[in-house]
Parts: C-alpha cells; sequence; structure tokens
C-alpha cells in the first residue's frame, strides 16, 4: 500500500477512524455514521477515489457496510465500515449525493438488508421492482432457508 | 412539445438477455431514461455461501457465459487476499494468458454484435469468424471452448502442454494478422465513422461521478486499469500499453477494443514465450483460509470485476459480495442517452457491451407458495388497462 496516502489519510481522519485493519494495499477502518459523509467526501473528492461497491453483512451483533473505495494511483484499497446494533431499524447516511455511482447499491442493500439509507434520492428497490410479490429483506437472518 | 415513454424491452431483438428501458422523448430526442433491471434470478451471492471455497470458484464461473475466467480470477484473488498467498511463476503466466484470450473474444463478439446493430453485418461475420481460433486455443489449453475451470486458490488447475506452444502461437499470428486488419477497416471506414462519431457520448466527469470502469471509461480519458494499477499475476512481468482516447463516443469505444485486442495479443504472445522456459510447479497447496476478509478484482474485458469474501476459519466464506463492470457502467446511460435521437440510442445502450446476467448476480426468489402466474397476469393487465383509460 502507498504507505504516504495511508499515513497522510490516517493522520486527516484521526479522530473520526477507529478500529483500523490494515493490510498489504488495505485498509479497513470502521467509521461513526454521522462522520461518514466528511470520510467520503475526503476519499472520493480530495483523494480521488473511485467506489468500486460496497457490501452489507448481518452479523449476531450488528448489521455493517463496508464501503470499498479504490485509489487507483497507488493500487490500494480504502474501506470504511459502518456498523448499525440496532438490527430491528438500521438506518445509515447515504453517500449517494456525494458518490452517485452508489446509488444502484444503495437500492440493492434496502431491498436485500432492509437499510435506510438517510438522503437517498431514489428509496426504493432496485432488483425486485416486478417480483410478483415483493421481497422482505431476503438476505436477512432467518430469511435465507 | 409532448413528452411521450418509448419501452424497450424486456424483450427486444437488441438485447441479448431481458432488460427493460423506458426512454422519455420529446420528439425524436431522448431527454431522459429510467432501467429496471431484475429480471433474473440468479442468487450467485447467497448460493456461495452454502459452497466450500473451491466450490464457490466453479460457481461464479457460471456467472456469465462471456467472462467466464473473470469472476473465477477475481473470486481466487479475493481467497489469496485473506492469506497473502502467492501463486507459482508459471501459474501467473497461465492465469494472464487464459485471461487475455478471454478478453480477445469477448471484444470480438462485441465488436460483431456492434456491427449488427448498425446494420453492417460484415463487420459481425468477419469479428465472429475471426473468434473461432481464439477458442480453439481455449480448447487446446483447457480441453473446453468456455468455461474453463483453470483457477484454483493458490495457482491454477491445469498446465499448458509446452508441445502445444508452437500450434498456439501459429493461431496467435493468424489472429494478429486479421485484428489489423479489422483495426485498419474501422479506422478507415466511413460508414463506422458516420454512424457512431459523436454517438452517446460520456464526459470524463461523468465517468468519474458514475464510478465506470473499463473501456467504457478509458473512452472518456479515465486511464484505471487494474492491470495496470494493481497488477496481479503475471500482468506486472509483461509489456503493455493501456489504451486511453478521450471522446467518450460509440466510435472511441470501438476503437479502444480493438486496439486493447492487439495488446492483448502482445502479453499473450509473452506468456506463451515464458512458459516454454519458465518450470516448476502450477499449484501451490493451501490447506485451509483464515479469518479474515479480502478483496479480489480483475481487469475483466468490460471493466474491473470485484469479489469481496469474509471467512470465518471454516471452509466456506460466510459473505461473498460480487460486483460486476456493468452494475457501475449501465448507470452511465442516464448520462450518455440524454439529448440523442432515439435512433442512437440503442447502440449507445450497446457500446457498454453490457453483461445483465453479471449485474443481477445477486436476487434469489424462493417462495414457499405457489405463485398463480397466469393469475397475477390477468391481474396486472386489468390493472394497467384502468391506470390508461384514467389517465
Amino acid at each position: 500500500m502507498d504507505k504516504d496516502q495511508t499515513t497522510a489519510f490516517i493522520k486527516v481522519m484521526d479522530n473520526k477512524i477507529f478500529n483500523l485493519i490494515q493490510k498489504k494495499k488495505r485498509l479497513y477502518f470502521e467509521v461513526k455514521n454521522e462522520d461518514l459523509l466528511e470520510v467520503t467526501a475526503h476519499l472520493f473528492k480530495t483523494m480521488g477515489c473511485r467506489l468500486s461497491t460496497a457490501t452489507a453483512m448481518e452479523t449476531y451483533r450488528a448489521i455493517e457496510v463496508l464501503y470499498q473505495f479504490s485509489h487507483d494511483i497507488s493500487g490500494s484499497y480504502f474501506c470504511p465500515r459502518v456498523v448499525m446494533t440496532n438490527k430491528k431499524k438500521p438506518v445509515m447516511h447515504s453517500i449517494t449525493p456525494i458518490v452517485r455511482g452508489a446509488e444502484w447499491i444503495e437500492r440493492e442493500m434496502f431491498e436485500f438488508w432492509g437499510i435506510t439509507f438517510e438522503g437517498h434520492p431514489r428509496k426504493e428497490p432496485l432488483l425486485s421492482r416486478n417480483h410478483p410479490k415483493g421481497l422482505k429483506q431476503p438476505l436477512r437472518f432467518g430469511r435465507r432457508t | 412539445m409532448n413528452k411521450n415513454q418509448i419501452p424497450v424491452g424486456p424483450f427486444h431483438p437488441l438485447l441479448e438477455e431481458a432488460e427493460y428501458f423506458n426512454l422519455t422523448v420529446e420528439g425524436e430526442t431522448v431527454v431522459d431514461i429510467d432501467m429496471d433491471i431484475g429480471w433474473m434470478h440468479r442468487g450467485h451471492e447467497f448460493i456461495s455461501e452454502q459452497k466450500t471455497f473451491t466450490q464457490s470458484i466453479f460457481l461464479v464461473e457460471r456467472i456469465c457465459g462471456i467472462c467466464s475466467t473473470s469472476h473465477p480470477l477475481a473470486c481466487v484473488h479475493a481467497i489469496e487476499d485473506i492469506d497473502n498467498v502467492e501463486i507459482p511463476e508459471r501459474a501467473a503466466y497461465i492465469r494472464t494468458l487464459i485471461g487475455e484470450l478471454e478478453r480477445i473474444h469477448s471484444h470480438l463478439l462485441w465488436l460483431g454484435l456492434a456491427g449488427h446493430f448498425i446494420g453492417y453485418d460484415t463487420l459481425w461475420m468477419w469479428s465472429w469468424k475471426y473468434r473461432e481460433p481464439v477458442l480453439q486455443m481455449f480448447e487446446i489449453i483447457s480441453g473446453n471452448r468456455n468455461h474453463y475451470g483453470m483457477m484454483r486458490v493458490g495457482g491454477v488447475s491445469r498446465d499448458v502442454d509446452p508441445d502445444k506452444i508452437p500450434e498456439l502461437m501459429k493461431i496467435l499470428d493468424t489472429i494478429d494478422s486479421k485484428m489489423i486488419m479489422i483495426a485498419n477497416a474501422a479506422h478507415d471506414d466511413p460508414v463506422l465513422k458516420s454512424r457512431l462519431v459523436g454517438v452517446g457520448v460520456l464526459s470524463k466527469q461523468d465517468a468519474i461521478d458514475f464510478c465506470a470502469t473499463g473501456p467504457t471509461s478509458r473512452a472518456s480519458g479515465i486511464p484505471g486499469d487494474v492491470r495496470k494499477d494493481d497488477p496481479n499475476d503475471a500482468y506486472g512481468r509483461v509489456d503493455f500499453d493501456r489504451i486511453v482516447l478521450n471522446n467518450g463516443d460509440v466510435y472511441d469505444k470501438l476503437v479502444v477494443r480493438v486496439l486493447e485486442i492487439l495488446e492483448s495479443t502482445k502479453i499473450c504472445r509473452q506468456c506463451l514465450n515464458q512458459l516454454k522456459t519458465v518450470r516448476g510447479s502450477i499449484l501451490n497447496d493451501v490447506k485451509e483460509i483464515s479469518p479474515g476478509e479480502g478483496i479480489g478484482r480483475y481487469e475483466a474485458p468490460r471493466g474491473e470485476v470485484f469479489h469481496y469474501i469474509r471467512s470465518d476459519g471454516s471452509n466456506r466464506p460466510v459473505r461473498h459480495k460480487v460486483r460486476a463492470p456493468s452494475y457501475v457502467n449501465i448507470p452511465t446511460f442516464q448520462a450518455s442517452c440524454k439529448g440523442i435521437p432515439i435512433a442512437d440510442a440503442l447502440i449507445t445502450l450497446a457500446a457498454v457491451d453490457p453483461c445483465y446476467c453479471c449485474t443481477e448476480r445477486a436476487l434469489r426468489v424462493k417462495d414457499h407458495e405457489e405463485i398463480d402466474i397466469l393469475k397475477l397476469s390477468r391481474e396486472k393487465t386489468e390493472r394497467l388497462r384502468r391506470e390508461i383509460h384514467d389517465h
């Protein structure tokens, strides 16, 4: 991983990122929901990262959303993770107003995991709009069989 | 002027797969486009979590028939990323060879379709004729023309027989000469230029905003190419150029792909030359995968294929995320299709080489109750009839 870029990023975002996992060309870290937009703006606009995608996942503790930003100049990944412990009603900020390319993946996480993205311009399912009965978060625990 | 809606799909001669586009037009000009995806129910992400790591590689190979090595490559990269697994040098060259042959046949397939879509069937027949030797090369190497089953965690499953390399080189020479002929023809052809230059322009800023990848973004002046930015396998050891053009129109997307074919043959030749001399194992023995998370990506013919895998130390992934390049390239239609004539919209839709079965890899439908499709269809028809009547 480009050590200068990583060091500079950690220094600038020092008080906003925590639980860092640093590997070769990969930096995973947690970010609070209220700091997500600032971290995203820094990655996308200041550093010129590209959003590869985002991955939602349910654990016993919480529902997580991991954004994967590719820093193409150095070939490395910066991955902010938002952890929502209220599994009954997971809510977080949408990054679509900053990164237009996040629109589809956030809609997909909304329909498969039931995550509400505040500020998303189009809160409707992406893949199951034409499903005859509608899907209810099919990838959540208890609905996967 | 009144606005009208023109539906394209979900079943349309231009679309190889089921997809639905709703074009809003004023006269002949497209002023808005809405996309409705989700017509194919694949469930790959869900199924992968029920399989072992090795079975997952076979599963993701079936996501797409065209880039059937890009998904397994990104998948093994993701698994290897968890433990920083190294692969033997010979395996690296074989992986790169297979990946580049796939790029050649995929670009030729698109080139033929693009020619067919604009009524230029000579280009279609040429492209598909010269795609055939590439499939023969796959058959010589792997025994299959598609779905080669070559990728494994820690290397590859089959070696390239050194005795077959002269034959493969000979086929590559044929492909090269024909590609130069097609490249020159495309460069000089007034039909292609008059039909494609300035059509469906995707600006550099729009490509950045939509996070586009592959030839779609490289035709708009963005130099991103995983093979150069994050070289894995043998890409750091072979010489090739990244092809970047600036106009962002359909013609530039075509030229990027044609020139990339020539770069790919260059890479294949280097790999085959190396395989004559580089000896040794083709597979490192990987017994288990540690708990952790890994990101794998590969520059597929359509752009970056992305896989994310999380392991809990068992023999199967607890989360397997797949993102195909079309997933980020298809939304660029919202920028490239606005303001163009309806007649140009269809070739603009085809220009990103969209793959819908890749895009819809996640959706899963399992209803415990039986659905009466006929009843639902009648209800929908009646609802639409009422809506039109009320309107």
